[in-house]
């Protein structure tokens, strides 16, 4: 399955970004082959509905989980509707977040933990 | 003429000076074009004659075929549109009613529907002010939609007198982009400078004449005062702070109620600048 996780840098020892719209990079990581490909996120300058444009990206690379920071109420609208698990709240770096996931130590998000906007503002 | 009053920073007395001195002349249009917050009315108390409701035209998409409407996801611009399988995501907050998703989309599959974004109130004020106004629908962000409806009842060969929205982005910009002379209202404070100074490059921009106004003198220091006379900034007129001012104001009684000098004084402003623009 397909995995992907808010990143800060290009590879798994980046750590998971605490925003998903507005993340510098995703790393995809395919856990039946075990490799990654990292991914900058086209969406962190958008004007508006960063985290829609976001998550159809995700949605578009046939993603069937999403690890992040956290989520806000766009794009957790779109993942619910393409039925992609959310695993929000992660922080350490990108290889103990999927470590954890394997290890069955992520508890899935029922509902989106910040508001609109909340991912601008900061430092990109 | 058009006169509009705009301010950098907010609560500096825009409506308190724009209604007063439209009481003061009596006889005018009068435009509320702070349509996500207006408070004319309160002070003005119009007789609403007549409301419009504002609508734009949003896409409704016809799901219950194989269609796919991937490519009005690509278009849209404003990412209003997400497909996740054969579910079409909408977000009508994002959707700027551009109408590209209707063409682009399978034929038939993507119609409109008229969603209200607000309303325009008109009515009248004794003795002679036409007063319009604009009520922006809470949770929408289609401010100027609202605004661009108000405009349409300007007649610029009357005195029209526009109480704009504070700061200075889109929503005051369309309220000033038309006015002969912009009346910059601001306070003796060093936030009242810093973003009466940010209103000024604006309004220089667009090339407006304009004039400061220093409500609320004795507040603070005399920076706004130095400011303007070391840049050749008229300086229309300075309000001393006034605590029953404030008591009538609070009570949405218009100041010049009842203070004869105040309204002569707002008379002499409305004649200064209705002269400067008769001089250029």
């Amino acid at each position: 399955m397909k995995i992907c996780i808010s990143s800060s840098g290009t590879d798994l020892d980046s750590n998971v970004d605490p925003r998903f719209g507005r993340c510098p990079y995703f790393i995809i990581y395919d856990t039946d082959i075990d490799k990654f490909e990292y991914f900058e996120n086209e969406s962190r300058n958008a004007m508006g509905g960063a985290g829609i444009q976001a998550a159809q990206f995700v949605v578009n690379k046939g993603i069937s989980t999403v690890i992040s920071g956290a989520i806000g109420p766009n794009s957790f609208k779109v993942f619910n509707a393409a039925n992609i698990n959310i695993y929000s709240g992660v922080t350490g770096t990108v290889r103990e977040a999927i470590d954890k996931l394997k290890n069955g130590k992520l508890v899935l998000t029922p509902a989106p933990d910040v508001q609109s906007h909340s991912g601008m503002g900061r430092n990109s | 003429m058009i006169i509009s009053v705009a301010s950098g920073k907010g609560g500096t007395g825009k409506t308190t000076i724009a209604t007063a001195l439209a009481l003061s002349v009596g006889y005018c249009q009068f435009f509320d074009f702070d349509v996500e917050a207006p408070n004319a009315s309160f002070f003005l108390k119009p007789d609403i004659k007549h409301i419009q409701k504002v609508k734009i035209k949003q896409p409704v998409f016809l799901t219950d075929t194989d269609k796919s409407f991937k490519e009005c996801a690509q278009f849209c611009h404003y990412n209003a549109v997400a497909i996740a399988g054969s579910e079409v995501i909408f977000f009508s907050e994002l959707c700027h009613g551009c109408g590209g998703c209707i063409l682009v989309g399978p034929q038939g599959s993507v119609r409109e529907e008229d969603v209200v974004v607000g309303e325009i109130r008109k009515g009248m004020v004794s003795p002679g002010i036409e007063f319009f106004m604009g009520d922006l629908k809470p949770g929408t962000m289609r401010t100027t939609e609202i605004q661009n409806a108000l405009e349409k009842y300007i007649e610029k060969e009357k005195l029209v007198i526009i109480d704009c929205p504070p700061g200075t982005s889109c929503s005051m910009v369309t309220a000033v982009k038309n006015s002969n002379h912009c009346i910059l209202v601001t306070e003796p404070t060093p936030f009242g400078l810093n973003d009466l100074i940010l209103s000024i490059d604006l309004v220089k921009e667009l090339s407006i004449p304009f004039g400061v106004i220093i409500n609320r003198d004795g507040i603070g220091n005399s920076e706004v005062e130095n400011y303007c006379s070391q840049n050749n900034i008229k300086l229309l007129a300075k309000f001393p702070y006034d605590m029953n001012i404030a008591k009538s104001y609070s009570k949405g009684e218009a100041v010049i109620s009842g203070r004869p000098e105040l309204k002569e004084k707002f008379l002499d402003l409305a004649n200064k600048v209705i002269k400067d623009k008769e001089a250029e």
